[in-house]
């Protein structure tokens, strides 16, 4: 059955492809794209180079980044039963960029290009892991996010810390840059750092589909119906910890697309948490390299950092979501 | 373990909520073919007993016995298929569609074949086919609730356990609900209930769990329990039962 949502799921579908084409051919220098892609990945040109090794692995972690942000959102709106949670508020996010922050402070960043990236993997799932012990046993989902919050206070007054006695300015502007989130000078080593985990992460959120359906009617339900106890509330913190602990070890710390993504799809898959969780990694990702593209073809003295593309994009939505909440529609 | 008929007990239970003690030593039977009310004040232990049944809330003494097996060892998704549970109060999340919240009730068994025809004739049991579009969150709250009615029914399984049913619902849907379980006990389903309006416990159960502070005050058929003078010393309210063929009528008087 081909109702309007399915035909606009099936348009994002199309336009992935074409937006991933897009990215190829967005840069600072013109190259010939269609002789780069028939060359080959062998190919030793100047043009083959810039595709293959610097457009293909940007363009892909854009969609994957975009993914893993979009799903988290998702899971984690499914999980807190509530449309404004986003990752970043279990501090999953904040556990990462920490991580990164304190390497980037001793400037041990760029001794291995893997070092960054894994380090704020593990930063993740100890902030996830923290907020889990301090939610307690049988904790609902409202302490969950009371852990998480205080956690995510304790966090940020870490990295303000760590911003306030920044060796250099340079390790200062670094950080900040860091914070804001970039998809530039990635490589296929960062991409494919985060794909295992990306791709674990959303299996165990994929895994955990049915029991956020069970959960759109409340724990008790939710437990009657069989999806009772901590096994389907751990697989999925573990999910968004692995997804978004990546993306965010990979791409900085690139805020709204976990929270507005789910938003917008959500009418698309008649409200269903469990089919909300793809659409949203689509949305995402299309999302993502949507930004990316706006910020290949910007002009500037200084690169436009992606984090603060996806910001513009997220704040206006709110002023639409007030609106429309105020003309009676659904929030 | 078969679909059929199945008798539910429970044994000595005890169950903790809070860190405080809100059942002790509770042991009864809810036999297939009987419709139980379990009836008490605020605060007596209700909608605990319920909860330990369907399995949302782990007892701390004792045991629940489906079928003589002890519950605890069933399998989650086994036992859900089991015993289907309503909650006092459930806000759903999300605005889905009337259909589609039905449908979350068919979770223990998958995706069944037949799922769009099940939905369809448990929203007609309970009155409800021509709001099965709509948003739930555009329902009244009765209407939500003969929704979520459906949810519970919508799965057939053979133990039915729902926490104040009646609450939010007009006259019209109040019987119609009390008939349709007497239909579900009436063809072998074990059906529990906890209620508060006593003259629809009178009228259409066969068995009356009568809780008081977290014990069992009496258990039996609506004239045995149902007295003024069991109901005056537990809710401490003076009160009427007229029986007119097996119908009752109450009719509370006078605070005690």
């Amino acid at each position: 059955m081909l109702n309007r949502s399915n035909a606009i799921l099936a348009l994002m579908v199309l336009a992935l492809p074409l937006a991933l084409l897009g990215a190829l051919a967005s840069g600072p220098v013109d190259i010939d794209l269609a002789g780069a892609l028939t060359d080959g990945w062998h190919a030793q040109g100047s043009d083959a180079v810039i595709l293959w090794q610097l457009r293909l692995p940007r363009a892909l972690l854009a969609v994957l980044v975009g993914a893993a942000l979009g799903m988290g959102g998702a899971a984690m709106q499914g999980m807190l039963r509530n449309p404004l949670a986003e990752p970043a508020l279990l501090g999953v996010s904040s556990g990462a960029a920490l991580a990164a922050i304190l390497l980037l402070y001793y400037g041990l960043a760029w001794q291995a290009g893997w070092l960054l990236p894994l380090l704020a993997i593990g930063g993740a799932f100890l902030a996830v892991a923290c907020v889990w012990l301090l939610a307690g046993r049988g904790a609902s989902a409202s302490r969950l996010v009371l852990a998480g919050v205080a956690i995510n206070a304790f966090l940020s007054a870490l990295m303000a810390l760590a911003l306030n006695y920044a060796p250099s300015m340079f390790a200062m502007q670094e950080i900040v840059f860091w914070l804001l989130g970039s998809l530039a000078n990635r490589g296929w080593d960062q991409l494919l750092l985060a794909l295992p985990f990306v791709v674990v992460g959303a299996a165990l959120m994929f895994c955990g589909r049915n029991y956020l359906r069970a959960l759109s009617l409340g724990e008790a339900s939710a437990a009657s119906l069989g999806f009772g106890g901590r096994r389907y509330p751990l697989a999925i913190l573990l999910g968004i910890a692995a997804a978004v602990g990546a993306a965010v070890a990979v791409a900085g710390t690139i805020g709204f697309i976990g929270l507005v993504v789910p938003h917008l799809v959500r009418p698309l898959v008649n409200q269903d948490p469990g089919r909300l969780l793809w659409a949203s990694a689509l949305a995402g990702a299309l999302l993502l390299l949507l930004a990316d593209i706006l910020v290949l073809n910007f002009i500037g003295a200084q690169e436009l950092r992606i984090g603060a593309v996806t910001a513009f994009i997220g704040a206006p939505f709110f002023f639409w979501l007030i609106v429309s909440a105020r003309r009676g529609l659904q929030l | 373990m078969s679909r059929g008929a199945l008798p539910v007990s429970v044994h000595q239970l005890a169950v903790d909520r809070h860190r405080q003690r809100v059942l002790e030593n509770l042991s009864c039977r809810f036999q297939p073919g009987e419709l139980t009310a379990v009836v008490g004040p605020n605060g007596a232990g209700k909608s605990s007993l319920l909860q330990v049944l369907a399995g949302v809330l782990a007892p701390a003494a004792g045991r629940v016995e489906i079928d003589g097996n002890d519950a605890a060892k069933i399998p989650a998704g086994e036992r859900a298929q089991l015993c289907a549970y309503l909650p006092q109060a459930e806000t759903p999340a999300w605005s889905l569609a009337a259909r589609d919240l039905v449908a979350l009730g068919l979770l223990p068994w998958g995706k069944p074949a037949d799922r769009d025809n099940r939905v369809h004739r448990a929203l007609a049991q309970v009155d409800a086919v021509e709001f099965a579009d709509r948003p739930v969150t555009r329902l009244s709250g009765g209407e939500l609730r003969r929704v979520q009615l459906a949810r519970l029914l919508v799965g057939e399984a053979p133990v039915l356990i729902a926490d104040e049913p009646t609450a939010a619902l007009d006259i019209r849907h109040q019987l119609q609900l009390m008939q349709n379980f007497r239909q579900q006990a009436d063809s072998g389903r074990t059906v529990v209930l906890a209620l508060h309006d006593l003259a629809l416990a009178a009228r259409y159960c066969d068995r009356i769990l009568l809780l008081e502070g977290g014990r069992l005050r009496a258990t039996g058929t609506p004239e045995e329990v149902l007295t003024p003078d069991l109901i005056g010393e537990v809710y401490g309210v003076s009160c009427e039962f007229r029986w007119r063929d097996g119908v009752a009528d109450f009719v509370p008087l006078d605070l005690l």
